[in-house]
C-alpha cells in the first residue's frame, strides 16, 4: 500500500530517488511547457515549474504538501511572477469561506447528534442482510458526500462500517473500499460534496440548482451503475455479512444499542442550509446581487450566517467548532495551491494552453468533453483531484470565454476530477482518510493493486457513463453567461437556448 | 546473526564477576547485618572500594524495603549504586543458617551484588545465571558444607552458570492470575472484572492456545460505540440504555465472539526489551508472554517498572 503520510520509514535513497524523480518532471515541464509554446517568457516557465513542484510533491511526499506550497508561493513572488496582490486575489478566499462555513456546520450536526441518528437509524434497522446493508452503505455514502463535504461524510460512513463490521466479526476493507467508492460518485453531485464542486460551480458561476439539473443525474446513474458492479465484485464478503448477520440475529442481538436518538435539531439546521443553497441565485436576485462582482455571492455567505447562528447559539462550543472541526491544514493548502494556479493565469499560460487545445482537438465541445473526461480523471487518479481542478479551471476557463456552448466542459472536468479519484489509493482526500481509519481501526491495508483493480473498473464505467450523459442532457450555461436575473440563476436552460445563443455571436 | 548465537557470545561466566577472595566461607553466628557489613569490608579491602557505610545503608534499605530471600536458601541483598565502574560480587556461606528474614527459612548462601546505577539488567542476570541452583532444593546447603573458597569457586565455576547476554521475557514475567476460555459467557468476564478488580483477562481455546483478551475498556466500547460519543446531549442515555442490551444478553455472548485478537504479546525467550518495545508501540498495561502459542505468562507494567527500574 501507499502510505504517503509517513515519509519518516522511507530510507535516505529512496527519498533521493524521488527527489530526482520529481527534478526531472519539473524540468520536463519546464521543457515540455517553452517546446509548446504554452509557456514563452521565462516568468511563465516558472509558473510552470512551481506548479508542477507542487504537483510532484503531493504525489511523492504527501506531509510536505503544505511546504512545498509556501515555498511555491514564496517563489513566484520573488521572481515576480505574480506580484503580491495578483498573488492573493488567486487565493479564491470566497471558496475558503466556504468551505469553513461548512466545516463548522458539520461539526454541530455533530454533536447535535444528527450523525448518530443516520448511523443508528441504519443500526437499527430489522431484518437486514448483507446485501440490504450494502445497498444502503452505497446509498447513503453518496447522498451525505452530496450534502456536505466527502471527507466527513466517510469519517461519518466509516463509524458505521466499524460499527456494523466488529459486532459482526467481519472485515471492514471490503466496506470500506465500497464506502469510498460511493463516496466520491456521491461527492459530485452538488456543490457541497466536493471542494472540486464548490471549485468548478464558483469559477463557472452555476448555480446549486443547475448542478441538481445536470450533476445529480449524473452521479444518480453512475451510482446505480457502480452499486451493480460492486454488488457482483464484492459478492463473498456480502455473502459472508448474510451468514454473520443470520447466526447474530438467532441470538436475538442487534448491530447496536437500541436508542431513539433526538435528531430533529440537526435535521433542521440541514434543512435550513440545504434550502437556503439550493434557492440562493433566486434569493440574490431579490437582494440585488447581481452581475459578476457578486457571482454566487449568497450561495458563499450561506453557511457563514448558518455557523455564526449556530455558534451564537452555542457559545461554550463556538471555539471548538472552529478550532478543531475546521481542517485549517487542508484549507492553507487550497488558498497556496490556488495562488500558484493564478500565477499560470497571470503569466498567460492557461490561455496558451486553452488555445493549444483548442487547435489540437477539432470537433468542438463535443470532442473536447471525453478528452477532458478523461485526461481529469486520469489526472485526478494520481494527483488529489482538488490540484488538477486548480490546474485545469483556468484553461477551461479559457475556452468558455470563446463560446457558452464550451460550458459543458466544466462538467467534463467535475466529473472527471471527482470519479477519477476513485481510480487509485490517492486519487481523493477521501480515500486517504478511510485508508487511515482503517489501518487504525482494523490493523489492515489495502494494497495498491487491489484498489486499483475495483477503482478502475468503477472510475471507468462512472466516466463513460458521464460522457454519455453530458451528451444526451440539456446544455446548462453559467449563469453569468447567460445574464443574471430573477429568472437566470436557477432553473435548467432550454437544450437548444446555447447554440442559437452562440450562432448568434 | 541468530539470537542464539548473540547471547551465546555476549555471556559470561558467574565467575568472572568475583575471585576466591571475595568469598568467605562457614560464616557462623551472624545476625543479617552484622553479615553484610562483613562482606561489604571485605569486597573494598579486596577492590579499594570507599564509602563501604554508604553501600551497606543502600543494601540494608533495600533488603527491609524488600526481602531477597529465596525460598532454596538464597539470598541476594543487593543496591544500585552510583559511581560503581562495574559491578561487584561477595559471597558469603553458612551451614547452620543466617536467619535473614523473620518467618523466611534460614539462609546457607549469601550474594551481596554491588550493582552500577545505569546498568538495569544486571541483577535480573544474576537471578537467571543462579537459575539452576536455585531450581535445586538442596544446592545451598551443598555449597554451604565446602570448606574453602576455591571449592566454592570450582562449584561455581560449572558450565551451566553463565549470565546470560540479555535478560528474556520468561525472567520477568509472572504466571496470570485468572485466565478464561474462549467458551466462556461475557457474564463470566464481567464477573471477574468486578470481584477480580481485573480491567484484562486472556482468553484461551480448548487446546489452551491463547485466542485474545477480554477487556473491561472493550466492553465500554460495546456498550457506548464511538459514533455515540460524537453527541453533545446524552439525554437519549440517561439511563444507561445502551448498557441494557448487553445486559440483556451477556449469558448467550461468547467470549469467542466479542474478544480481541489484537493484544501485546512476545515469546518466552524474546529479550525482555521486546516487552518493552510492545508495551509502549501498543501503549498497553500488559504485555502476554506465549510458549508458541500458549500463554505462559504475563509482565504488567508496574512489575516490569519495578524489574528494571528498582529491583
Amino acid at each position: 500500500m501507499i502510505n504517503r503520510g509517513n515519509i519518516r520509514d522511507e530510507s535516505l535513497a529512496r527519498r533521493l530517488v524521488k527527489l530526482a524523480v520529481m527534478a526531472c518532471a519539473v524540468a520536463a515541464a519546464g521543457w515540455g511547457s517553452r517546446a509548446l509554446g504554452v509557456a514563452g517568457g521565462w516568468q511563465a516557465q516558472v509558473a510552470v515549474c512551481t506548479f508542477a513542484g507542487v504537483i510532484c510533491t503531493t504525489l511523492f511526499f504527501w506531509t510536505h504538501r503544505v511546504a512545498a506550497a509556501f515555498l511555491g508561493v514564496a517563489a513566484l513572488v520573488a521572481t515576480q511572477t505574480v506580484t503580491l496582490e495578483g498573488m492573493l486575489r488567486s487565493t479564491e478566499l470566497d471558496i475558503i469561506f466556504f468551505l469553513i462555513g461548512m466545516m463548522i456546520i458539520v461539526g454541530v450536526l455533530k454533536d447535535l447528534g444528527f450523525w448518530t441518528w443516520v448511523i443508528q437509524s441504519v443500526v437499527n434497522t430489522r431484518a437486514m442482510t448483507g446485501l440490504s446493508f450494502t445497498v444502503i452503505l452505497c446509498v447513503l455514502s453518496a447522498v451525505l458526500s452530496g450534502i456536505m463535504d466527502e471527507v466527513s461524510s466517510i469519517v461519518v460512513v466509516l463509524a458505521l462500517v466499524f460499527q456494523v463490521c466488529d459486532t459482526l466479526k467481519v472485515k471492514p476493507a471490503p466496506f470500506v473500499l465500497i464506502a469510498v467508492l460511493c463516496t466520491n460518485i456521491g461527492s459530485a453531485a452538488t456543490m457541497l460534496g466536493n471542494p472540486v464542486g464548490i471549485f468548478v460551480g464558483n469559477k463557472a458561476g452555476f448555480a446549486f440548482t443547475q448542478f441538481l439539473a445536470v450533476a445529480a443525474p449524473v452521479a444518480a446513474v453512475a451510482l446505480a451503475a457502480a452499486v451493480g458492479v460492486i454488488l457482483f465484485w464484492f459478492r463473498a464478503p456480502i455473502r459472508e455479512m448474510t451468514a454473520r448477520m443470520a447466526r447474530h440475529r438467532e441470538g436475538h442481538q442487534g448491530l447496536g444499542p437500541p436508542l431513539r436518538i433526538p435528531y430533529r435539531r440537526g435535521l433542521l439546521v440541514l434543512a435550513v442550509t440545504v434550502g437556503l443553497i439550493a434557492f440562493h441565485s433566486r434569493i440574490e436576485a431579490a437582494l440585488g446581487l447581481t452581475g459578476e462582482a457578486n457571482r454566487n455571492a449568497f450561495l458563499i455567505v450561506t453557511p457563514l450566517i448558518i455557523a455564526a447562528v449556530l455558534m451564537i447559539c452555542r457559545p461554550r462550543r463556538a471555539r471548538d467548532y472552529v478550532q478543531n472541526d475546521v481542517e485549517w491544514w487542508t484549507l492553507l493548502f487550497f488558498i497556496l495551491l490556488f495562488a500558484i494556479a493564478g500565477a499560470l493565469e497571470e503569466q498567460g499560460v492557461t490561455r496558451n494552453a486553452a488555445a493549444l487545445l483548442g487547435e489540437w482537438v477539432s470537433g468542438g465541445p463535443p470532442a473536447l468533453v471525453p478528452f477532458v473526461l478523461g485526461l481529469s480523471a486520469v489526472g485526478s487518479a494520481f494527483v488529489d483531484n482538488i490540484v488538477f481542478a486548480a490546474a485545469f479551471t483556468p484553461v477551461v476557463q479559457s475556452l468558455a470565454e470563446r463560446s457558452a456552448d464550451f460550458s459543458v466542459l466544466w462538467w467534463a472536468l467535475l466529473f472527471g476530477a471527482c470519479f477519477g479519484g476513485n481510480v487509485t489509493v490517492v486519487g481523493s482526500t477521501a480515500n486517504m482518510i478511510a485508508l487511515g481509519l482503517l489501518e487504525k481501526r482494523a490493523r489492515v491495508q489495502i494494497a495498491f493493486h487491489e484498489w486499483l483493480k475495483i477503482g478502475a473498473l468503477v472510475g471507468l464505467i462512472t466516466t463513460l457513463i458521464a460522457w454519455a450523459m453530458l451528451c444526451v442532457l440539456p446544455a446548462q450555461a453559467p449563469a453569468a453567461q447567460r445574464g443574471a436575473g430573477p429568472g437566470g440563476g436557477g432553473g435548467p436552460a432550454p437544450a437548444q437556448a446555447l447554440p442559437q445563443e452562440s450562432a448568434k455571436k | 546473526m541468530s539470537k542464539a548465537a548473540a547471547q551465546q557470545r555476549e555471556s559470561r561466566a558467574l565467575t568472572s564477576f568475583f575471585g576466591a577472595e571475595d568469598i568467605m566461607v562457614q560464616q557462623e553466628g551472624f545476625q543479617r547485618n552484622a553479615l553484610l557489613r562483613n562482606l561489604l569490608e571485605h569486597l573494598a579491602d579486596n577492590h579499594g572500594l570507599r564509602n563501604v557505610d554508604a553501600y551497606y545503608n543502600a543494601v540494608v534499605r533495600r533488603e527491609n524495603a524488600m526481602g531477597t530471600v529465596l525460598a532454596s536458601g538464597i539470598a541476594i541483598p543487593h543496591a544500585r549504586l552510583e559511581g560503581l565502574s562495574q559491578p561487584y560480587v561477595a559471597i558469603a556461606t553458612s551451614e547452620g543458617g543466617i536467619a535473614f528474614e523473620e518467618g523466611a527459612p534460614l539462609t546457607h548462601l549469601v550474594f551481596v551484588v554491588l550493582i552500577p546505577r545505569d546498568q538495569p539488567g544486571f541483577y535480573l542476570q544474576i537471578l537467571r545465571a543462579l537459575s539452576s541452583i536455585m531450581r535445586n532444593k538442596d544446592a545451598a546447603r551443598t555449597v554451604s558444607r565446602l570448606k574453602t573458597a576455591g571449592e566454592v569457586m570450582r562449584f561455581f565455576g560449572r558450565g551451566d552458570m553463565v549470565l546470560p547476554g540479555y535478560v528474556c521475557a520468561a525472567d520477568i514475567m509472572c504466571d496470570a492470575p485468572t485466565v478464561l476460555r474462549d467458551s466462556d459467557s461475557l457474564k463470566t468476564a464481567i464477573d471477574c472484572f468486578i470481584s477480580k478488580d481485573l480491567s484484562e483477562v486472556p482468553v484461551v481455546d480448548g487446546d489452551g492456545d491463547m485466542v485474545g483478551v477480554v477487556s473491561a475498556r472493550a466492553l465500554m466500547r460495546v456498550c457506548l460505540p464511538e459514533y455515540l460519543l460524537w453527541m453533545d446531549d446524552l439525554s437519549a442515555m440517561v439511563n444507561f440504555e445502551p448498557f441494557a442490551g448487553v445486559l440483556r444478553n451477556e449469558q448467550n455472548t461468547w467470549l469467542s465472539d466479542i474478544l480481541s485478537g489484537e493484544y501485546p504479546a512476545v515469546q518466552v525467550g524474546a529479550p525482555a526489551i521486546s516487552v518493552a518495545a510492545e508495551l509502549a508501540r501498543r501503549d498497553a498495561s500488559r504485555c502476554y508472554v506465549l510458549n508458541g502459542g500458549k500463554l505462559a505468562g504475563i509482565i504488567d507494567l508496574p512489575v516490569f517498572l519495578n524489574k528494571i527500574f528498582r529491583e
